[in-house]
């Protein structure tokens, strides 16, 4: 074993990366008197599902729970849908004011969310979307960075694809559906991971666009049923931490296979 | 190559983007969003409410708050209240975003120390004639105060207090709680040397939120923090420094430390290593959580020691209505509701919030209590700083001057100094 350094670092990068990740699960079976005892335990002394049923005790969990799922799930779809749409316009097809086009949506990435927030807000709310699922979903349907995301993977396949679809008499929207769009999947499966998690764990907008608590999605509930304003439930926040993370366990599970292929045919390139 | 002129121009053309999107939200801010709304309310009616309300309340307060306005729901038929809970975390940007947009609801529950600022915004509906003030602790009504307008009313309070170990304390031989500045730093002194306490009393050795246990110790030696018009900060004074030196003694002469793990109050309460500290009510219930039923006996808390005076400060929440509201003889009248004293004793019982309205003080779930009593007391010789503008800033200051006055020594004379210095540089902001 001359490598074993090699494994050693990955060792320690693992406990880096998952000890916190652990203590947070096994926290969650935790009373808040023993996640705040010095010195800390490891191993709850007297496991109790007492955070989970709390948490799940909470009458409109189920509403959060679907709530977050249906924004992430509509964005995510918007975003696959309409960045790809837009990318291949950007990358393939040639038409006036292509490059402005593009310079203005790189333009909107480099503005900071914080300075549009206000805005944004005043723009939605006089719309009439306050409050609703629109308002939720609308602002983030598409965005700059998976435009430029796969404007750039487009742009690396070769048009003598296209042209031999053209030949054989394809349509224009079925070169890009049956011919292009396939070949992106590696740059779909990023984009949809990294909008899906971006969407699941959003908290301002939904926060400051929800008025109801029927329209809340899980970080703004969980984020409200574990701050006080002198005291912290601990205990219920590791549970409810618990809870919202494993569906996006299960997502990237899922598009992981992808990932990694997408990695390993951009080496080849 | 052409990629690269590409991206010389990208980067070109996407920074004067960034600059004009940036200067176009710069000016999107209107400084006089209420002032367009309609005119303010100037008393309340008699008749029941009507029509739909929206509230706004943070946390647990928002979570219980529901079960409360159901009994003004059956009192006043013909309106519906909707409560929506906020998480505290974020509230204050909820809020702003609100104010910014109008899209405020009718009423809402609002940290004592952003009444400055909301006012300031023209957000708020002053308090109109028909709501009775004098009923509430006079430290409490002071928050709801900018400029000398009051807006909306005190809904619960909180204040500090010494908390001790009694079964320690009879260790080292107090049996009654001391009332002056000397005898607290001698009790402090006999838990240390008697009671085998690693340090006598648990004091923020500067750091956020540190201001609420030292101006208590300023306000009780005379000390203000600004001129009466609230134009001038006051800092600079022998009365400030008076109480900075003796925040600063209990440091020098290891009666407090600056070395222990921050957040560990209740545990090291717990333990006995720090058997005494100033802070909320709410403190009780977190001992009792760590330390199970048989530290509950042990809890003591007593008033703040007295120099000239003996002040403590004041926190909570006040109701307000906004001014854009467009049923706010309605809102009103919940608010009104709600500073009865015999729905604050009710939501005393609901949410253990501490009543802002003294005579619901009388309820027996708070007169027997074996520690509330004492906080009644403590709420007659209260303090919040004033509502200006800027406070969160200036606080920021203050904790980190403590700090250097705590740990490394600054005298007490150039800690006062160093605030008023930076305090007036930001300014009360009116």
């Amino acid at each position: 074993m001359r490598r074993w350094w090699i494994y050693l670092i990955a060792v320690l990068g693992l406990i880096a990366v998952a000890a916190p990740f652990v203590w947070m699960l096994l926290g969650s079976f935790k009373t808040d008197g023993e996640l705040l005892r010095v010195p800390p335990t490891w191993l709850p002394e007297a496991p109790t599902n007492g955070n989970y049923s709390e948490l799940f005790g909470k009458a409109n969990f189920p509403r959060y729970f679907f709530n977050s799922t249906l924004v992430a799930l509509v964005v995510t779809a918007g975003n696959l849908t309409f960045c790809s749409m837009l990318g291949y316009a950007l990358a393939k097809l040639n038409f006036k004011g292509r490059t402005p086009l593009f310079v203005l949506v790189m333009g909107t990435l480099m503005v900071p969310g914080m300075v549009t927030f206000v805005p944004l807000f005043v723009l939605v709310t006089n719309a009439g979307l306050a409050n609703s699922y629109p308002g939720l979903i609308l602002p983030f349907l598409v965005s700059p960075f998976g435009v430029f995301l796969m404007r750039q993977f487009f742009a690396g396949l070769p048009d003598d694809l296209m042209d031999a679809a053209r030949v054989d008499g394809t349509s224009e929207l079925g070169i890009f559906g049956r011919i292009m769009l396939p070949l992106t999947r590696p740059a779909l499966a990023t984009l949809g991971i990294l909008t899906f998690l971006g969407s699941w764990n959003n908290f301002l907008w939904p926060l400051v666009i929800a008025q109801t608590e029927d329209k809340y999605t899980l970080p703004v509930a969980l984020a409200l049923y574990s701050t006080g304003q002198n005291a912290q439930h601990y205990g219920l926040l590791m549970a409810g931490a618990v809870v919202v993370v494993v569906p996006v366990l299960v997502i990237f599970l899922a598009f992981q296979r992808h990932v990694t292929k997408g990695i390993a045919i951009t080496g080849i390139k | 190559m052409t990629t690269q002129t590409l991206h010389r121009r990208l980067v070109i053309g996407g920074a004067a983007l960034t600059a004009t999107a940036l200067a176009l939200t710069g000016c999107g801010r209107s400084a006089d969003s209420g002032e367009s709304g309609p005119k303010a309310t100037t008393s309340v009616g008699s008749e029941p409410a009507t029509g739909n309300l929206t509230v706004w309340a943070m946390g647990t307060e928002g979570e219980n708050l529901p079960k409360l306005t159901k009994e003004f729901e059956q009192a006043n038929p013909g309106v519906k209240v909707t409560v929506t809970p906020i998480p505290w975390d974020a509230a204050h940007n909820k809020f702003t975003t609100a104010i910014t947009a109008q899209s405020v609801p009718d009423a809402a529950m609002v940290g004592t120390t952003w009444m400055g600022e909301f006012a300031d915004l023209g957000a708020l509906d002053p308090t109109p004639s028909g709501i009775d003030t004098a009923g509430f602790f006079p430290g409490a009504l002071d928050t709801t105060k900018v400029g000398g307008t009051s807006y909306g009313v005190p809904w619960y309070v909180e204040t500090r207090v010494v908390f001790y170990r009694k079964d320690l304390a009879a260790k080292a031989g107090i049996t009654t709680p001391p009332t002056d500045w000397d005898g607290l730093k001698a009790m402090a002194k006999a838990m240390q040397e008697k009671a085998g306490a690693k340090y006598g009393i648990n004091l923020q050795p500067g750091g956020t939120g540190s201001w609420q246990t030292v101006m208590p110790f300023a306000w009780s030696a005379g000390a203000k923090i600004t001129s009466d018009d609230d134009k001038q900060f006051t800092f600079d004074t022998p009365e400030m420094q008076e109480g900075l030196k003796y925040y600063q003694s209990f440091f020098t002469e290891k009666l407090a430390g600056t070395d222990l793990p921050p957040n560990q109050t209740e545990a090291q309460f717990v333990s006995g290593q720090v058997p005494m500290f100033i802070s909320g009510p709410w403190m009780a219930g977190s001992i009792a959580k760590l330390g199970g039923d048989k530290i509950k006996p042990n809890i003591g808390v007593f008033q703040l020691p007295k120099n000239k005076t003996a002040t403590s400060f004041v926190g909570g929440s006040n109701f307000v209505v906004f001014k854009n509201s467009k049923n706010k003889d309605s809102a009103w009248k919940l608010v009104k509701w709600l500073s009865d004293a015999k729905t604050q004793a009710s939501w005393f019982k609901l949410s253990t919030d501490l009543p802002a309205v003294k005579a619901a003080w009388d309820d027996p779930s708070i007169a027997n209590d074996p520690l509330l009593p004492v906080f009644g007391k403590q709420l007659d010789d209260a303090k919040a700083p004033p509502a200006i503008v800027n406070w969160e800033q200036v606080a920021t200051a203050f904790d980190t001057e403590v700090e250097k006055m705590a740990k490394s020594g600054q005298s007490p004379a150039d800690t006062a100094k160093a605030i008023q210095t930076k305090a007036s540089s930001i300014g009360t902001g009116s």
